[in-house]
């Protein structure tokens, strides 16, 4: 009841204009159409394609590899490991988002790192920076999301039955085409669950913007979440978060389904 | 069959790994003890001062405990719901599951985001905003779905044996689930009450918007207020962040397994 009644209701107001305390009015469809012409909500959604790329992609990729090329080996002390590698999973978001700010911070340990070897030209305030402000906030997504990937992949290794590889390599078959042929295809559930997750935690970004950057400089790291927050609650327009909201919510829906029904046809 | 190289090569990947995603955490940490406000680091004079300070600047006493408070009764009665809403749907049968357990499923999957609208104005309404009553219960909304869904899945995995043996031996409805069952999954119990606390103590959006009193706000939020007041006292900030991250890490601490092999798990309910 606490989902579906508000879920149904943020729909009925998506075609509302409301400031939140006057008498709301029916406006149809136009909280949608606006939708197009409004250059924040354009960049909100763009960044989100950037987010996607560093949260997603990279951690997926780089969760592969080092999945691929450990996935043989009797490590000692493998629960260290995982434990120091999850860990950006379990630290509050907040947290996460306030280390971050510092390590970018213009006196911050990167500069002073970027110093140290000679590179200090390369310094900047990199969360106030234009250009640099959402790859840097990318990055703080595939510092967070590589352990899990990781840690995932390993997990779905494990399940792969040795015989496949002794048989691939009784065939003469390389690394490089044992992991083409054995490796990625088994780990296919494991990929589309990354990929869900972090596809729609990169769409819902909010705590970490809001703590580092508020969005800004200018509108270069805003987010849809975000919007959406300064929509329904500080410059109240209530119709227009909620289209957001919905817009938001069939998006990851929408990409959930999506990836599952992508990776079973895979598997026929 | 492994070489030598091939061994030495993993240590090398895994420790690299490891010191990349450590070093921002343990700068962090040594930030915390420094006595600089700048927070250059300083080994000879270790602050711990940092800590009671920043308890008290930040007023974190008063938000831990709001958390505390929020995040056990959120936990407590999400888990009891879910152990009873699970047992209805997973081994006695609902009237109207076929439709019931899809909306269960649809509170799982939408997003935050979608319902806090709507949430927000109703709970202010009726008073509910600025009330640890009131983001309690849009926790439970949020979690029980979850757990209903958790908590299903377990009990159909037990042996339907030992229910029909507990039915034999004249255990009634309540008891065959409390003494047989219950104990039977504890587990999974555990993993649920440690997820879900993980996700309460951690949650930030929700306490934003429902909790705008200062005095009612819970650890993160006053974190999040406290960092910004307190820009030129880096190592107060960094010690503030790690008495607030604290309770869910030594958590994690003990119950590492618990908390991969949730995780994992959860991250299947999409």
């Amino acid at each position: 009841m606490i989902v579906l009644v508000p879920l149904l209701q943020t729909v009925n107001y998506s075609f509302y204009k409301w400031d939140g305390v006057s008498e709301p009015t029916w406006v149809g469809l136009r909280n949608y159409l606006e939708f197009g012409r409004d250059p924040r909500m354009y960049a909100a959604f763009g960044h989100v394609l950037v987010l996607i790329l560093m949260f997603g992609l990279i951690p997926l990729g780089l969760g592969l590899i080092s999945a691929a090329l450990l996935s043989r080996a009797k490590i000692r002390g493998e629960g260290i490991y995982r434990w120091f590698l999850f860990l950006p999973q379990v630290l509050t978001s907040v947290v996460v988002a306030i280390i971050w700010k510092r390590i970018y911070a213009p006196d911050g340990p990167l500069n002073s790192l970027l110093r140290g070897v000679g590179l200090g030209h390369l310094t900047r305030n990199w969360l106030g920076d234009f250009t640099w402000a959402l790859p840097s906030l990318g990055m703080i997504g595939v510092w967070g999301g590589f352990g899990f990937t990781m840690v995932l992949f390993l997990a779905g290794i494990l399940a792969i039955p040795d015989e496949l590889y002794e048989a691939a390599r009784l065939d003469g078959s390389t690394r490089w085409q044992e992991f083409w042929l054995i490796t990625l295809p088994s780990l296919r559930g494991q990929m589309a669950i990354a990929l869900t997750l972090t596809i729609t935690g990169a769409l819902r970004t909010f705590d970490m913007v809001y703590i580092t950057t508020q969005g800004g400089p200018g509108t270069a790291t805003t987010t849809p979440a975000l919007l959406l927050y300064q929509l329904a609650f500080v410059n109240p327009d209530v119709g227009r978060a909620s289209a957001t909201g919905v817009v938001l919510a069939v998006l990851c829906l929408g990409i959930a389904v999506g990836i599952t029904r992508i990776m079973e046809n895979k598997d026929r | 069959m492994i070489s030598r190289f091939e061994r030495v090569s993993n240590y090398v990947i895994v420790i690299a790994l490891t010191v990349g995603v450590l070093f921002p955490v343990a700068w962090f940490v040594l930030t915390s003890l420094s006595p600089n406000t700048s927070g250059a680091l300083d080994f000879s004079n270790i602050a711990w001062s940092n800590f009671t300070a920043a308890w008290h600047d930040g007023n974190l006493a008063h938000s831990m405990y709001a958390s505390l408070v929020i995040t056990v009764s959120a936990v407590a009665g999400q888990t009891v719901l879910a152990i009873l809403s699970g047992y209805a749907f997973g081994i006695l049968g609902v009237v109207g599951e076929r439709f019931l357990f899809p909306v269960i499923l649809l509170g799982m999957m939408v997003s935050t985001e979608v319902i806090v609208i709507p949430l927000y104005y109703e709970f202010q309404r009726i008073g509910l905003t600025n009330s640890w009553l009131g983001l309690v219960i849009i926790q439970l909304g949020m979690g029980v779905p979850f757990g209903t869904y958790w908590m299903r899945a377990t009990f159909r995995a037990l042996p339907r044996s030992v229910m029909d043996s507990a039915a034999v031996d004249g255990a009634g409805v309540w008891s065959t689930l409390w003494r047989i069952l219950v104990p039977m999954a504890r587990p999974a119990v555990l993993t649920l009450v440690l997820l879900s606390f993980m996700w309460t103590w951690n949650d930030f959006f929700l306490s934003l918007i429902f909790l705008g009193d200062p005095d009612k706000q819970t650890a993160t939020v006053a974190l999040g207020a406290f960092q910004g007041r307190h820009v030129l006292q880096v190592n107060l900030m960094a010690a503030g962040s790690l008495i607030v991250s604290l309770p869910v890490v030594a958590l994690y601490l003990f119950f590492q397994r618990e908390f991969i092999s949730g995780v994992m798990a959860g991250a299947v309910k999409e």
